[in-house]
């Protein structure tokens, strides 16, 4: 009956590679896919299908199936994404076999289902709830929050913790105590909250070594994160409320600090003074070896004369004029997210794609299975 | 012959001198005219915009504003850094007319001519992969570099955010592969080539710093590579100065000293192939000696 009033769907053969790992018996292996599908999939889809019908054994997370949730973050060809996020429409027409395989930066459990304690740890050491500053309203009565305030945390509030700016953030990779890309974005979320009273205090705690400071602002999160979170500009606004706030101890602060210095006097950075400046005399005593071998390269340029911008009193004057207008902190960067946010509009009315006609190279090579970043399970080897 | 504003940043007005005498030397034959920026300051390298995004912000706009004074349609970079902090900048202002009136006001109040948005912010790169500046490229790289073999390193911020730069897909980037080539170079591909060199956190956190830099050394030294090559005079100051330091630390840990890996910015590498000047190339101020690469050239 049902066959009569509705059409068949159609359906695409759809390929895949999973790499498969076991963390027990430390067994891991790569293994291809086929299975028939309808062309609305999602890579979600395919893994459900593939349980189902050829191998139960497979291991993956998920829940709300429509980007909510955040359990089914995963790799596709060495990206980070969410599975019930990604169509296998255009994959397949590209005839395109993709390699599967678990997110980076946190140990593998089984298969595509990583170990989310550290992340959880990190999400924790923010405090993600509210410190309200404020005395209870007299009965009756409420305190409202103006849609400008709660502008500021709009995008960081949309986070659904699923992992993949972590899986993809290469400070974390060289260094896995730091606070990393997700963690700081909720810490933004509450800094920025006009109903949050520990904003000072919130400030310094994510200030210390493995904080806002440590992050080598990569963009990989940016690139990664579905829902448009943007954790590289929530840190930078984390940096900017705390240099406001005058805690500015930390090198990357300091450091901060000397290129605001130098725009004002010379109008370009003094590269032989941002040792001293970011690292202290005594640290620029015990690196004198390498800076010495640097000066003879003219990598280290003598401080006199310094080459000096034309009219670099415009740019004294344009910085005495910004701090008496009262945008200091996150504000500077939230001021410009409404012209981003368009951005991706344009690019595509404009037609402006990037050319990717006549590529060469490192193309070709890079979908290839065997060179993918990340395609292997990067934490939790057996070996 | 194409007008470009030129903006040198400050890494090759000072210490990547090398980087500025081989573009001013390497325009011409590619098919741009270099105007000079006099009164424009440093970007603020990504700092400023942590740590006082407002000034950020006016201070670009100062650089867009003296760009779009001279009359091109462009402002080129030669650094990723540059290249996305004036590019935001640049997005910020052309979106939102209040904000750039804002902008403006201030800019006039200190004597600096409005900026309209009439600027478009591109990597030097950009102008050579693709195009016009293509094809004058190949037919000026005609020395070649017999085979040579190069790991392209691209670096952070001339790919990611995509959103603000959108030349190509940061994942799967094409274009330095395609000037090596076309250059007779032999490519020599590595996952790293897309991932951090480290420099923004390089005096601030070090060892995190290394523990990047050394992915593209290593992988690049894995992969046969004469040499790196990169749009990025940060990437460059950080691959090319750090490897001592990776070294010190592998002597501590008892391994051996890495394959010293030479470093190249990108208009050096076309340079090379186009035949400059030693007088332009300036090899001489690397840390790692471009010998073997050169002498592997002239055999
Ligand atoms: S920009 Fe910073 S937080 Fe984001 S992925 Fe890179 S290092 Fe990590
Ligand atoms: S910031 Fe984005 S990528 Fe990171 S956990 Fe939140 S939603 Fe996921
Ligand atoms: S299953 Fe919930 S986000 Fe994908």
């Amino acid at each position: 009956m049902e066959a009569a009033t509705q059409p068949r769907e159609k359906t695409m053969k759809v390929k895949v590679k999973i790499w498969r790992y076991d963390s027990q018996t430390g067994e891991r292996a790569l293994k291809e896919y086929e299975i028939e599908a309808p062309e609305w999939v999602t890579l979600l889809d395919i893994l459900d299908l593939i349980k189902d019908q050829q191998d139960g054994s497979l291991a993956y997370r998920k829940s709300c199936r429509m980007m909510i949730c955040g359990s089914c973050g995963m790799r596709m060809d060495g990206a980070a994404v969410l599975a019930c996020k990604t169509r296998m429409y255009d994959i397949v027409q590209a005839g395109h076999v993709p390699v599967i395989s678990a997110m980076g930066n946190l140990p593998i459990v089984k298969d595509l289902v990583v170990d989310m304690d550290p992340f959880w740890e990190k999400f924790k050491a923010m405090k993600p709830w509210l410190q309200p500053g404020y005395e209870e309203p007299p009965e009756g009565k409420e305190y409202r929050v103006s849609q400008e305030r709660m502008n500021v945390i709009h995008k960081e509030a949309l986070c659904i913790n699923c992992g993949c700016c972590v899986s993809e953030c290469n400070a974390m990779e060289s260094s896995p105590e730091f606070l990393g890309p997700q963690a700081l974005a909720k810490g933004m979320r509450f800094v920025g909250d006009a109903r949050d009273g520990a904003t000072v205090e919130r400030l310094e705690d994510y200030s210390t070594e493995h904080g806002i400071w440590e992050c080598t602002r990569c963009y990989f999160c940016n690139e990664r994160c579905p829902k448009g979170v943007d954790p590289r500009d929530a840190i930078a606004k984390l940096g900017a409320e705390a240099v406001n706030e005058g805690i500015d101890r930390d090198m990357g602060a300091k450091h901060a600090k000397w290129f605001i210095k130098s725009t004002e006097t010379t109008g370009w950075l003094r590269e032989t003074e941002l040792v001293p400046k970011t690292q202290g005399v005594i640290s620029a005593i015990s690196q004198m070896k390498f800076a010495m071998g640097l000066a003879v390269k003219g990598k280290v340029p003598p401080p006199f004369p310094p080459h000096v911008a034309e009219n670099v009193d415009e740019a004294r004057g344009l910085h005495k004029l910004v701090q008496q207008q009262g945008r200091q902190g996150y504000e500077g960067i939230v001021q410009g997210e409404r012209s981003l946010a368009r951005l991706d509009h344009h690019l595509r009315e404009d037609g402006e794609v990037p050319p990717s006609e006549g590529s060469v190279g490192g193309m070709g090579s890079l979908t290839s299975a065997d060179i993918t970043p990340g395609e292997e399970p990067t934490a939790g080897k057996a070996d | 012959m194409k007008q470009v504003a030129y903006y040198k940043g400050c890494l090759a007005s000072l210490s990547a001198k090398e980087l500025d005498t081989s573009t001013q030397a390497l325009a011409p034959k590619v098919g741009l005219a270099l105007l000079d920026l006099e009164s424009v300051t440093c970007c603020g390298a990504g700092d400023i915009h942590e740590a006082e995004p407002d000034y950020y912000l006016h201070l670009n706009a100062r650089i867009l504003a003296y760009a779009e004074a001279t009359g091109s349609d462009t402002l080129m970079t030669i650094c990723n850094v540059c290249t996305l902090n004036l590019r935001q900048a640049d997005f910020m202002l052309k979106g939102d007319d209040a904000l750039r009136e804002r902008v403006n006001t201030n800019l006039r109040a200190v004597g600096v001519p409005p900026y309209s948005g009439a600027v478009e912010v591109k990597h030097f790169l950009w102008l050579v992969a693709d195009g016009e500046g293509f094809e004058l490229l190949k037919a000026s790289a005609h020395k070649g570099l017999k085979g040579i073999k190069i790991a392209p390193f691209y670096g952070c911020q001339i790919l990611r955010p995509s959103k603000l730069l959108g030349f190509e897909d940061p994942d799967k980037p094409w274009s330095l592969e395609r000037i090596i080539e076309a250059c007779g170079g032999e490519v020599v591909d590595y996952p790293a080539k897309v991932k951090c060199c480290g420099f923004p956190i390089i005096q601030a956190r070090e060892d995190t710093a290394l523990g990047e830099l050394i992915q593209p050394i290593e992988q690049a030294i894995e992969g046969g590579a004469d040499a790196i090559v990169t749009p990025c005079p940060l990437c460059h100051l950080s691959l090319d100065a750090w490897q001592s330091k990776l070294n010190a630390q592998r002597k501590k840990e008892g391994v051996d000293p890495l394959q010293p890996m030479p470093i190249m910015h990108l208009a050096q590498l076309i340079g090379v192939a186009a035949g400059l000047e030693d007088s332009e190339l300036k090899f001489r101020r690397h840390v790692v000696s471009m010998k073997p690469v050169l002498e592997k050239l002239t055999v």
